[in-house]
């Protein structure tokens, strides 16, 4: 192999790179693409033309009904008919839009509901900074905490009566965590450590391990007793959930299904490989089942079923019950994402942990299931997706949801017969909602791809 | 041709490193490990080598309990193995190991690789674990690699970080199976050189390996095996020199 096997090195001629050239110019231009595409000869040319006339009327079809002949104002279905037969009658939404969206909730306390939601999304934020400390915290915190706080705003009630001990206490820790956190956000910006880390120092003079822990601990804990005082002061008007609808419970629905569906999904996935074989069966059984019944099955079984297999004395409500079958029905289909996902994984990612003395858990959460999930984003947001839609059957069982509310436009005697426009405007909805989630999910499959 | 052989296993006091006694295996009826008797001494650079089949991966992957065995024994520092945590911990504990494919975390940095079990295993605060990783990153001259994701980086730049994440956790005994078979020839040099310089630091190391060269210029024994038993064992100027066995002399002749 070595130099010497080459005698003659006065003859070596000496390789030189050429060197490199600009890439051709190519035509990018509009028309251009136009011609070459659709213009190219006689056949396409005509077939462009035909679809682009009949895209015309189609379209132009459509602006007359929904915006030239529509009526925008009116006080009922019939003046809509006098005055334009032949356009949508957008009164009536305009007249119930606020059922739509916020069901029977009472128009003075919908500001909860906006509360609740800005403070979901705002929880989330402090997830853009990318070094932010306790950053995995965020999450999973907003799983724990926050729908006790939400279900707090929503349901409102005095603490120690209506509000109960439990979900009190648990509400001021996911307010107090919700402060806390973004004070360390705005700490975190400026440069400092977070408010916590002060007592860092005192508190390592009495203990050795897990100084930032107990630190972090007893701020959050002061911090939510002092808030769970405040609570007692205040009290919210009760809300009841029968009153809950529109595109809010729809939201709330969705969101808990969504939410609940990775971890639901994860834990079925798991148990399905696991080696013990109650654990395997149970999962098995749970899957297959939930997967080969309809969403209405799984939610009449959840209202009619799921009282009778527990003690008489646990009172239940129908919201809790759809959101138990949701969730078991979004995290059984999760699962099976989640499977494929997990059998994409070459055994040498399993292999490669175990040397370096990961154990089971170690190795799925932080190995296995982050590659499993990254590679399942489409799959995912798939289901995500149908949920979405799909959440709008609980109508049947009575929920007031956007569709059951749409429903009630059209017995509403005033709007009596107003089908079209309600599921035009809920089209739409969806849409907007949907499509955004497509392209949110496109966004981060390219920002987390696996193999870069 | 200069010579780094120092026969660490005479020189030294001799520790066995792993004692493996009488070591058998099937695949169902297929008899892949057959009455395998080997010591490994503390310090010492082990070549195994063989043709295709004859159960060197299986060998090395028997000592850190990715296959099982069905007869025999494996003592670590004197300690016999077990299925069991203890045993599980003692390997984790004492041996490293390097892969043909590099099996790297694809969705973690270079640098994130090497600190995953130093952060979650060894508990150790990030930027002492940064530390520590980018130290280890420089040994093996890819520090400046660090923030990229494995997926861009070349095989032999890939099987460079492999190594500095199994060396992160501070093993004695290196077990590589095969780790430049994967790559394109004109990386196998700087992967070969990590090694080198690894055996200079006396880590205890077991190589399965078709680099003869390797084996000549580092190794202080050399295994043959063929059809799942040990051949002939010895330094590399006996087996890979003069042979006792017709089957290592008809193996050589087909490698080098
Ligand atoms: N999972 C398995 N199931 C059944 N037989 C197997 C399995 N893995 C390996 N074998 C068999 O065991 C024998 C030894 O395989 P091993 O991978 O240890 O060989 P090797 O010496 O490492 O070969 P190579 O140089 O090709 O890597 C081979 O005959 C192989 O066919
Ligand atoms: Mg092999």
């Amino acid at each position: 192999m070595s130099a010497s096997k080459y005698t003659d090195n006065s003859a070596v001629k000496r390789f030189k790179a050429a060197p490199a050239r600009p890439p051709l110019k190519q035509n990018r231009g509009v028309f251009h693409i136009l011609r070459q595409r659709c213009f190219n000869n006689i056949g396409n040319s005509v077939l462009t033309l035909l679809i682009l006339l009949g895209g015309f009327y189609l379209i132009k079809g459509m602006l007359d009904w929904a915006v030239i002949n529509a009526v925008f104002v009116a006080d009922s279905r019939r003046q809509c008919m006098e005055i334009s037969p032949d356009g949508a009658c957008w009164a009536g939404i305009i007249s119930w839009f606020n059922g739509l969206i916020y069901g029977r909730y009472p128009i003075e306390e919908q500001w909860r509901v906006n509360a609740g939601f800005m403070i979901a999304v705002a929880w989330l934020l402090p997830l853009m900074s990318k070094g932010l400390p306790l950053r995995n915290f965020v999450l999973l915190s907003w799983i724990g905490l926050f729908p006790f706080l939400g279900g707090y705003l929503f349901l409102g009630g005095q603490f120690g009566q209506e509000l109960g001990l439990l979900h009190g206490l648990m509400t001021s820790l996911a307010l107090a965590y919700f402060v806390l956190n973004y004070l360390n956000w705005g700490l975190h910006k400026l440069g400092k450590q977070g408010l916590h880390e002060v007592f860092v120092p005192v508190l390592s003079q009495w203990i050795q391990r897990r100084v930032h822990l107990t630190s972090l601990l007893l701020v959050w804990g002061a911090l939510a007793i002092a808030i769970a005082f405040g609570l007692t002061q205040v009290s919210l008007p009760s809300v009841a959930i029968e009153r809950w609808g529109g595109l809010f419970l729809t939201f709330i629905i969705a969101g808990f299904a969504i939410t609940m569906a990775i971890p639901v999904g994860v834990v079925l996935a798991l148990g399905r490989r696991s080696k013990l074989p109650v654990i395997h069966w149970l999962c098995l059984v749970t899957i297959e089942l939930v997967r080969s019944v309809p969403l209405i099955t799984v939610l009449f079984m959840a209202v009619t079923l799921l009282p009778i297999f527990l003690p008489a004395d646990v009172e239940f409500n129908k919201l809790a019950q759809v959101l138990v079958a949701v969730c078991i029905f979004a995290g059984a289909y999760m699962a099976e994402n989640i499977r494929g996902g997990l059998q994409a994984i070459p055994a040498g990612q399993y292999e490669a942990a175990k040397t370096l003395g990961f154990g089971y858990w170690h190795t799925m959460l932080l190995v296995i299931l982050p590659q499993a999930l990254r590679m399942m984003i489409p799959n995912i947001m798939t289901s995500f997706i149908s949920l979405l839609k799909d959440t709008t059957l609980v109508s049947i069982i009575g929920l007031f949801d956007i569709m059951l509310m749409a429903r009630n436009i059209a017995n509403d005697k005033d709007w009596i017969g107003l089908h079209t426009e309600p599921l035009v405007m809920i089209s739409i909805l969806f849409f907007v909602i949907c499509y955004g989630m497509s392209q949110y999910s496109l966004n981060l499959e390219k920002r987390l791809k696996v193999d870069r | 041709m200069a010579t780094l052989n120092t026969n660490a296993a005479l020189a030294k006091e001799e520790v066995k490193a792993i004692e493996i006694q009488q070591l058998n295996k099937w695949y169902g009826d297929h008899h892949v490990l057959k009455d395998v008797t080997l010591d490994i001494y503390e310090g010492e650079i082990m070549v195994v080598c063989g043709p295709s089949g004859s159960g060197k991966s299986t060998l090395i992957r028997s000592l850190n309990h990715l296959e099982e065995y069905q007869e025999g024994q494996v003592n670590v520092f004197g300690q016999t193995l077990a299925r069991d945590r203890q045993s599980d911990q003692l390997i984790h504990n004492t041996m490293g190991m390097v892969f043909q494919n590099f099996n790297l975390f694809p969705h973690l940095t270079v640098l994130e690789n090497c600190t995953l079990g130093l952060t979650w295993l060894r508990k150790l605060p990030e930027n002492e674990a940064n530390r520590t990783a980018m130290k280890l990153l420089d040994r093996v001259g890819i520090a400046h690699l660090a923030e990229r994701f494995p997926g861009q980086l070349s095989g032999g730049q890939q099987q460079r970080v492999a190594i500095s994440r199994s060396l992160a956790m501070e093993p004695k005994i290196m077990l590589f199976d095969e780790p430049t078979s994967a790559l394109d020839p004109e990386m196998v040099k700087e992967v070969l050189d990590v090694m080198i310089d690894l055996a200079k630091t006396g880590m205890t190391m077991v190589c399965v390996t078709h680099e003869m060269q390797f084996a000549r210029q580092v190794a202080d024994r050399v295994v043959f095996m063929a059809d799942g038993e040990v051949v002939e064992v010895g330094p590399p100027e006996q087996v890979l020199v003069n042979p006792e066995w017709d089957r290592t002399r008809e193996f050589l002749q087909h490698v080098l």
